[in-house]
């Protein structure tokens, strides 16, 4: 399933402005040598040893030494064929735990970004084909190494659970920049379809349940300011994204999903430390179907708050408290378990994070991190597939070596 | 006391003669001769630094130069001159590289080279010590 659908996106619009990126330095190269200067080609490769003592994370991470089940590799490239527009994609192979297919890869972002007003004032935009959601610090980048302040980012937010959901849009998103005397002010809309995959299926409980889930419109919105420079960075991101089930089985009919997350991040950078927090609240709703079990209609609830300091350079420790609520109305997850569902402690998670990354040059960076973790609330449920053979209080060490160039 | 005194001066000499040194030779914001905009406000030149602004005031492309990360006139410039710190400029441009919003600024290996890039390009933006400076480089004052 995972590779079909990568080639579906792959052979989708989108893709056409991935090929378009790369034949058109060659179709104008003669034509302008000034166009092909501007064309760029990055990439990044991130592998990881997981560890854990109880409970699975990015696949079989307590049988013997780990799990070497997190690979990240992504390529990209980029052309500026006048100065107001840029062509830009990215192709993505992710390996979180589940079998080698997911690591297919498939189109991250293509598109095409036009800017209507540039100037010392403002700046208005559109960018036009699948572009990353501006969701809280980290989501546009949530799968570059170097742009994450440790291996994981805070789970209770960046989960993978419904990832596919919030990662991009196949649509059009505007962004305006206004320059104001004390910093700047970034405003961003879009609207596209969501994708929705196999993650998502697994999360809504549906994943052997005969049918598609098809993505319908999604919007995203994110307002930040950058103060001084960037000293402080404040954000508030709101989306709404919506798939549909369509059964094909008699005996189960259609149901709509939505989920509807808001983010309220906060930032203050000096020269050597960081201190980043970042507050969540999501709705998560699935409706419509004649089964009352298969229905909820759920708040959930994420924090974290994030130190991080440099020294020598190029070495950088973290220290972050990151907490997880399912459902605002059973915190503790006693009434879930009162109900037969599954376990107290798979409806949140506390996690403890200690983290150290050494860049040694420019393209390549070692990490190291430690979790302690009370609660099951993000552990992905196709490395724990019964929820009733894990242990509440678990802990986890994970390595990371990234290249980039 | 009189040695002590003596050994005091002799020991912040060497100090306070480097660090006036190296606050004379201010870093100097440069550009391409075709380049028509002759000042630019510290906010702006931070956009265009960071890659946030792709074009110079009056619509033309512009084209950012840096040096290595590590290199002490690229921290210089970057510090006194945006007042922002490198590591945050890294992570700006890979912010942008890796979403599909913008790119990252054409790296050299030193200042000489970055003396012949700008020269050379036209739209292009960088900084220079004032003894790299060569009558095909203009200077752009910052406000």
């Amino acid at each position: 399933m995972s590779v079909s659908k990568s080639f579906r996106w792959i052979d989708g619009p989108a893709a056409l402005i991935f090929l378009a990126t790369l034949a058109l330095p060659a179709g104008q190269a003669s034509a302008e040598e000034g166009v092909l200067d501007t064309l760029q080609m990055h990439g990044f490769l991130s592998q990881a040893l997981v560890i854990t003592d109880d409970n699975n994370f990015f696949g079989p991470s307590s049988e013997g030494n780990g799990s070497l089940k997190y690979t990240e590799i992504g390529a990209n490239a980029s052309i500026r064929p006048h100065e107001n527009v840029l062509l830009a994609a990215q192709i993505l192979s992710r390996r979180a735990g589940g079998d080698g297919e997911d690591a297919a890869p498939s189109l991250d972002y293509g598109l095409i970004d036009y800017q209507m007003i540039s100037n010392q004032q403002r700046t208005l935009g559109i960018q036009v084909g699948r572009f990353k959601n501006p969701f809280g610090f980290y989501n546009q980048t949530r799968d570059v190494a170097f742009t994450r302040p440790s291996i994981l980012l805070p789970q209770s937010i960046y989960f993978d659970r419904t990832r596919s959901l919030g990662l991009s849009g196949d649509g059009l998103s505007l962004y305006y920049e206004e320059m104001v005397p004390s910093g700047t002010l970034r405003t961003q809309i879009g609207i596209g379809q969501a994708q929705a995959g196999d993650d998502l299926r697994r999360t809504m409980r549906l994943e052997d349940a005969p049918g598609d889930l098809e993505p319908r419109d999604s919007a995203i919105a994110q307002i930040k300011y950058e103060h001084d420079g960037g000293r402080i960075v404040a954000a508030l991101s709101a989306a709404t994204a919506k798939a549909k089930f369509e059964s094909h089985a008699p005996t189960l009919n259609d149901g709509d999903f939505e989920f509807v997350p808001w983010v309220l991040s906060l930032q203050y950078n000096a020269e050597h430390w960081s201190l980043t927090g970042e507050y969540a609240i999501r709705s998560s709703r699935l409706e419509g179907f004649d089964n009352p079990f298969l229905n909820f209609d759920v708040t959930g609830e994420s924090w974290y708050i994030q130190y991080a300091r440099r020294f020598n350079d190029n070495w950088q420790w973290l220290v972050r408290y990151d907490s997880l609520t399912s459902n605002r109305d059973d915190r503790d997850g006693q009434a879930f378990e009162a109900s037969g569902a599954g376990p107290a402690h798979s409806q949140f998670a506390d996690d403890i994070t200690l983290g150290l990354q050494w860049s040694v040059n420019p393209r390549l960076m070692l990490a190291a991190e430690y979790h302690h973790v009370d609660g099951t609330g993000w552990l992905p449920i196709q490395d724990n597939p019964a929820p009733s053979e894990t242990e509440r209080r678990w802990n986890m060490l994970l390595f990371q070596l990234s290249l980039r160039f | 006391m009189a040695w002590l005194r003596a050994a005091l001066l002799l020991w912040l000499l060497p100090l306070g003669g480097s660090h006036a040194v190296a606050e004379g030779q201010a870093v100097l914001l440069v550009a391409h001769a075709d380049v028509t905009t002759q000042r630019l406000t510290r906010d702006t030149t931070r956009a265009i630094f960071a890659m946030r602004q792709r074009t110079w005031p009056d619509g033309q492309a512009a084209r950012v130069f840096v040096l290595p990360n590590d290199n002490p006139v690229h921290e210089r410039f970057v510090k006194e001159r945006l007042a922002v710190y490198p590591h945050q400029l890294q992570l700006a441009w890979d912010r942008m590289v890796f979403s599909g919003t913008g790119q990252a600024p054409d790296r050299v290996r030193d200042q000489a080279e970055m003396r012949e890039r700008i020269a050379t390009t036209p739209g292009a933006m960088g900084y220079l010590e004032r003894e790299y400076l060569d009558e095909r480089i203009q200077v752009i004052s910052m406000d």
